[in-house]
């Protein structure tokens, strides 16, 4: 009796554990595989925004940090000709769906050239409407500090899409963040 | 502060039912009568915030050994496990615990909410303590969903509704009214912690 | 001859008679959250079609194997293997899917399509039948998940798989692809259902309580105190 009341523990024991022992095996061959590639990937990613919210640039710096505010952020320098063309900060706030992550390009007399978005996980045809060319080529040539407004938007405003007030101002701050960090690394 | 949005967002904003639609299946199965409701409630929120607990330091022994892609299978397995173990224990110990919420147990290892706010929690680079917040405001807010619609239902219930829509639609509907209602927090903790 | 036709039944019943969204209601939680737009909802049924395919097969292969006693936790880690490597592989080479799917792709794992299909069918049955078995269950599911984001995605911003449908003078309703518009399609789908199951005799699709949740087996609440029971009636 004994004797089979050990067998019924270790049998599903010993049969559960093997799966589980194959299985983690699998996953690490198949995390061999792709986690190079997804690392690849990332950096190409972060390249090719690089150039896009910089097309003054031919040539980039690797990244730099610079404290502001107490806390630590990266950037990129641009140059044209081996002369500065402007800087590339990446900064993050809080959307509607979490955060959002912006690379932003500044020129190098301190007004927006591009941004792009690393992370954004709005909602579905409203605050992912920022993610559009059109959206993001607002904020082309502003300097100093933008603020956002419903309708008519003037020098240094953004007009902000439509049902989406939270997402337009959290791009602008970030916006308005990397614009405040150009100060400090241009100095 | 950050706590309490952390947890007011958990609850109103970002409510997991109604607004990211994380276990869905007891919100429509369970939410008949305000009892079972509350009941199947307070059990998620033990499970989550325990869940929450145990995952949070074992995820930070994942990510030191390089294993991050072991994630879900570890975190599904440990809830699975801790979601037996609390019923032995409620079971042997606390029999007036058991009573009460021992049999939603077994239903909350595939309840997606759990694991949901597991992830959820490393996603947004959560520490510990805000980590246990956020499970609780999820929890919470799960708890608030149901409890209101649970209500919602018993209004239901003597209505003469049109015979096509009997039965789950009508009830879907209803769902899709109380989120609607929800929407209406938008923006409320960004406005008071932003 | 027999065994033909049995397949093509085995294969058919997942789109149509059984459809897992509309006539099981199972996998609620993802055919709410990512219907927003069709091409979410497409990477969402082929991910998870992937995932039933390969564990049916894999649990129908060791059936015979797995001790009864363990076999929802052994299923419960073959899922969680294959959800694992799928994620990589969309990581890896289709990340644009990985971003809009979010924390939707490693849920695939607590997905009740798939743990039921395991325990309903994959379980029980050989392995090409169970393959068969997910497949079908795994287009019906996809189908079901294109037909929700399709209407949402026309109503709620005026394009259908990103294209501009509906002329940008008409405002597209954008409650379609918030949540409350989730819940109302669902609704109404299932309404239609209904309806086109009544006209050819069929039950009404409902949640059977404890009769779909694959934890049946292991759950107390079979006893005579049944919640799910009492919740049915």
């Amino acid at each position: 009796m004994k004797k089979f009341s050990a067998k019924e523990i270790i049998k599903p024991t010993v049969s559960l554990f093997l799966t589980a022992a194959v299985v983690t095996l699998l996953l690490a061959v198949t995390n061999s595989v792709t986690a190079p590639k997804i690392e690849e990937l990332q950096i190409k990613t972060i390249n090719e925004t690089k150039s896009k919210v910089l097309p003054g640039a031919d040539s980039f710096s690797d990244e730099l940090t610079v404290s502001y505010n107490g806390a630590e952020y990266s950037y990129y320098e641009g140059y044209k000709n081996s002369q500065t063309a402007g800087y590339i900060f990446t900064t993050v706030s809080k959307g509607y769906g979490g955060d959002i992550t912006v690379m932003v390009g500044v020129d190098a007399s301190g007004s927006v050239e591009g941004i792009d978005f690393i992370t954004i996980s709005e909602t579905a045809g409203l605050g992912m409407k920022a993610d559009t060319d059109d959206f993001k080529s607002r904020y082309k040539g502003k300097s100093g500090v933008i603020n956002v407004v419903k309708n008519s938007p003037g020098e240094n405003d953004i007009q902000a899409l439509t049902g989406a007030t939270i997402t337009s101002n959290a791009v602008t701050q970030a916006v308005n963040t990397a614009l405040e960090l150009y100060g400090e690394v241009s100095r | 502060m950050k706590f309490l949005a952390i947890l007011l967002t958990g609850i109103l904003t970002n409510n997991y039912i109604l607004a990211k639609f994380l276990g869905i299946c007891p919100f429509l199965g369970v939410s008949k009568k305000l009892n079972t409701a509350a009941g199947m409630s307070a059990a998620v929120i033990f499970v989550m915030v325990l869940a929450t607990a145990v995952t949070y330091p074992i995820n930070v022994l994942l990510v030191k050994n390089d294993m991050a892609y072991l994630q879900t299978i570890v975190f599904i397995l440990i809830i699975a496990a801790l979601v037996q173990l609390v019923e032995i224990i409620l079971k042997k110990y606390l029999v007036s615990l058991y009573n009460a919420l021992g049999i939603y147990l077994p239903l909350i290892t595939t309840n997606c909410a759990v694991l949901g706010v597991v992830l959820l929690n490393i996603d947004e680079g959560y520490n510990f303590v805000q980590s246990i917040v956020s499970s609780l405001g999820a929890g919470l807010g799960f708890m608030v969903a149901m409890v209101m619609f649970a209500g919602v239902r018993e209004r239901l219930e003597g209505c003469n509704i049109p015979k096509s829509l009997e039965g789950l639609p009508i009830t879907l509907i209803s769902a899709s009214l109380v989120s609607m209602s929800f929407l209406g927090f938008t923006g409320l903790v960004e406005g008071m912690f932003g | 001859m027999a065994e033909k036709k049995s397949i093509v039944k085995e294969f058919t019943k997942g789109i149509v008679k059984e459809n897992p969204v509309l006539r099981l209601v199972l996998g609620t939680c993802p055919t709410l959250a990512v219907t927003t737009s069709m091409e979410s909802a497409i990477g969402m049924g082929l991910a998870a079609s992937a995932v039933l395919v390969c564990s049916n097969i894999v649990i129908s292969a060791m059936r015979k194997i797995i001790p009864q006693k363990v076999r929802i936790p052994a299923y419960i880690v073959i899922i969680a293997g294959f959800v694992s490597i799928v994620q990589m592989l969309v990581k890896a080479f289709l990340p644009q899917i990985d971003e809009m799917l979010g924390v939707y792709l490693p849920l695939i794992v607590v997905n009740c399509i798939i743990l039921g299909r395991a325990e309903a069918y994959a379980g029980k049955n050989p392995v090409l039948l169970s393959a068969v078995d997910g497949l079908g269950m795994g287009i019906g599911f996809t189908c079901a998940l294109l037909l929700m984001s399709g209407i949402r995605e026309l109503l709620g911003a005026g394009t259908l798989y990103g294209f501009q449908v509906l002329p940008e003078t008409i405002p597209p309703m954008t409650i379609f692809i918030l949540a409350p518009g989730g819940f109302f399609v669902f609704g109404i789908l299932i309404a239609l259902a209904n309806a086109l199951a009544e006209r050819s005799g069929k039950s009404k699709a409902q949640l059977k309580g404890c009769s779909a949740c694959p934890m049946a087996a292991t759950c107390s609440l079979t006893g005579s105190e049944n919640a799910c029971k009492e919740e049915e009636k």
